[in-house]
């Protein structure tokens, strides 16, 4: 039976995801203006953003497909993509260029859902295999 | 010594380590081991000067306040406590704004970058970052061997124009001049059609005259002119037209046979034969092509004690077929050219180019009204014939002192005087426009003399000597021609001549009288009417059967 927190969790996680990004792009422009943000400290940051949001989609398409066919292949996969994206999210937290207070605040919120969903996929996945 | 160079430090120095620590740091701090006043954080200030303090100058010190969170130092003064103490606190300050940097990876986010000290290592690369454009020592139009020709036609091509440097078959023709200071620089080159008179100093002596290159004739002689700009077909050489040989005591006298070249040699203790002036004439066609160079010489001798030697510099164009009549305005007289004037033999006149070449280089006679000149030696005797051209528009005085001994008689001393005043050859006519040709008789003005006396003539019949002792020249000259653009013409010269009587003096003794002569310049134009064209007119006639059936 597909879990139904789980699929609560894709949903918020989608709509949170989609403030996230554009917080995060809104702050890329403030610093950028604000402080000195080199060139070659801007293209990593933004390009990595991108890549985020892809990995993202692919993310939640695959697990949310993965729950409501019941099938632990997507699920697996999204679970190793959550991997990445846990990753991306420290960069941002701890390895950007400028790390202003907000955002450690998005940073540390999505870090959490991310745990949380990944304690709902081992189970889910637990539970569709046997 | 080569080893402790290269002990030397070679990897980049970088400036001086920032202050970063809060509790050092302090802006008000300005006189070295002294108290500042009100200025809380000086560690140069005891409890005492604290005590005297009224408020703090500087109550916070801290880093960047974008940070979070970063340590602040605060003075205050505690003025309730008696007597009044200085507080210090250091605090961590934190920003409440959500956008208040956390922690940054980018190391040189948030202080000012050092520069790249610029060594010899890496001093170009840094000059190709940051350098710009900058003038050069050298012009390039030095470059005369390289300059490519103009693709034109072959005539034009190596014309001279105004200004070019004459070249010769070694370099260019030379006319020596003072560049920073007053002594000779022989590089200085004529430019083709620029008239220039310089002067400069050299430093000679005698036991070296005849080594000296630049005090000898052949200097200035020695190089052909090419007749055109790099063109070495057609050279044109530069021939001697009069020498002047001076002497120590400053006479002139012109030789008569100036194709002998004459070097500096060693005679009893003297150097003669040194080149004291050269003034060139070149002739040129209106092809941009010098066909004829002449020069003429003033010589002179120099005694053991000279040490230096002023030299004198002149060149002057003139186009071939026309004679060289310099313009004092066209038409009216500019201000400052000098005034031009003729005689007048048989009949009409004519201008004074009669004087020899060789006067050219001291006194400038071409067609001129010329006054005495004051010296510096200030007597009347001793530097006869030293003029200067009047020139239109300033007036001038000038005057020498003349010593009267009881030797001297009447009438040679009044000779003597009245060259001195006028000149060698005063002139009878003035020309009232400044390019008034010869031709035109009516255009010249004639110079009327009066006379007057220093006294008042008590007797009819003066026995006793009358010498001359001052010349006034009033021109009068009235605007002419055209409202907006008026001309200056001569109207009226009158010289005026004061004569005063010459006492007999004692024998032995001896008296100075003050010799003067002035030039003044009237504007006696009267008031421009403004005239205008008469008003058009309507011209209508009716013909003449127009009212046909009545008339």
């Amino acid at each position: 039976l597909s879990s139904v927190p789980l699929q609560l969790l894709f949903y918020i996680n989608g709509i949170y995801y989609i403030f996230y990004f554009l917080a995060t792009l809104a702050m890329i422009v403030y610093k950028s203006q604000a402080f000195s943000y080199p060139d070659d400290f801007l293209a990593p940051d933004l390009a990595l953003l991108f890549i985020m949001a892809i990995l993202e989609v692919l993310r939640l398409y695959l697990g949310s497909k993965g729950n409501l066919t019941e099938e632990e292949a997507p699920l697996g996969l999204s679970l190793v993509i959550t991997v990445g994206s846990v990753l991306l999210s420290v960069y941002f937290l701890v390895w950007q260029t400028y790390v202003l207070k907000a955002d450690v605040i998005i940073n540390a919120v999505l870090l959490f859902t991310y745990g949380l969903e990944s304690v709902l996929k081992v189970t889910a996945i637990a539970a569709f295999v046997s | 010594p080569p080893e402790t160079r290269a002990a030397a430090p070679e990897q980049p120095r970088s400036g001086p380590a920032p202050v970063t620590d809060v509790a050092k740091l302090c802006v008000c701090d300005l006189l070295v081991a002294q108290c500042d006043v009100n200025c809380c954080c000086d560690p140069d200030c005891s409890a005492a000067d604290f005590s005297l303090f009224t408020t703090c100058s500087v109550p916070i010190v801290t880093g960047d306040s974008r940070l979070c969170s970063q340590k602040a130092a605060t003075y205050s003064l505690d003025v309730e406590a008696n007597p009044p103490e200085r507080i210090s606190k250091l605090i961590d300050q934190v920003n409440p704004s959500i956008f208040c940097i956390h922690s940054t990876n980018y190391k040189q986010a948030l202080s000012f970058s050092s520069p790249e000290m610029p060594t010899s290592k890496n001093f170009d690369q840094l000059l190709k970052k940051y350098g710009s454009a900058t003038f050069s020592v050298e012009p390039d139009s030095w470059n005369m061997d390289t300059e490519p020709p103009n693709p034109s036609d072959a005539n034009e091509t190596y014309r001279y124009e105004y200004g070019v440097p004459i070249q010769t078959v070694d370099a260019f023709l030379r006319l020596p001049s003072p560049v920073v200071s007053s002594w000779c620089s022989d590089t200085n080159p004529a430019g083709f059609l620029i008239n220039q008179a310089t002067k400069c100093t050299r430093s000679i002596s005698v036991e070296k005259c005849d080594n000296i290159q630049a005090v000898s004739m052949l200097f200035y002689i020695n190089s052909s002119i090419l007749a055109k700009c790099h063109e070495f077909v057609f050279q044109v050489n530069i021939t001697v037209q009069s020498i002047v040989v001076q002497s120590l005591n400053g006479t002139r006298t012109l030789l008569n046979d100036s194709d002998v070249l004459r070097l500096p040699i060693i005679l009893d203790e003297l150097c003669i034969n040194i080149v004291l002036g050269v003034s060139y004439h070149i002739t040129y066609t209106d092809g941009g092509e010098i066909i004829e160079a002449a020069a003429s010489f003033v010589l002179g001798a120099i005694n053991e004690a000279a040490l230096s030697i002023q030299q004198s510099f002149e060149i002057s164009f003139t186009q071939v077929n026309t004679k060289p009549v310099p313009l004092s305005g066209n038409p009216g007289y500019v201000v400052g050219l000098p005034i031009r004037a003729g005689f007048r033999p048989q009949g009409y006149p004519f201008p004074v180019e009669s004087l020899l070449a060789a006067l050219v280089l001291n006194t400038n006679n071409y067609n001129q009204l010329t006054i005495l000149r004051s010296t510096s030696s200030q007597d009347c005797l001793a530097e006869q014939g030293a003029r200067t051209p009047v020139l239109f528009g300033y007036n001038m005085i000038s005057g020498c002192k003349l010593r009267i001994t009881a030797a001297m008689k009447c009438q040679p001393l009044t000779e003597t005087l009245l060259d001195l005043l006028k000149g060698q050859s005063f002139p009878e006519y003035v020309a009232s426009f400044g390019n008034s040709q010869a031709q035109d008789v009516l255009d010249w003005v004639p110079i009327i003399h009066f006379h007057a006396s220093e006294q008042k003539m008590y007797t009819a019949f003066q026995t006793s000597c009358q010498i001359p002792v001052s010349l006034e020249i009033e021109v009068r000259w009235t605007k002419y021609g055209s409202l907006v653009n008026p001309q200056a013409r001569i109207v009226n010269v009158t010289a005026t001549t004061t004569t005063t009587t010459l006492k007999q003096l004692p024998s032995g003794r001896e008296r100075t009288i003050p010799i003067t002569s002035s030039v003044v310049f009237t504007d006696v134009s009267s008031p421009a009417e403004p005239g205008y064209k008469a008003w058009p007119t309507i011209n209508v006639k009716l013909p003449f059967d127009f009212f046909f059936p009545f008339v």
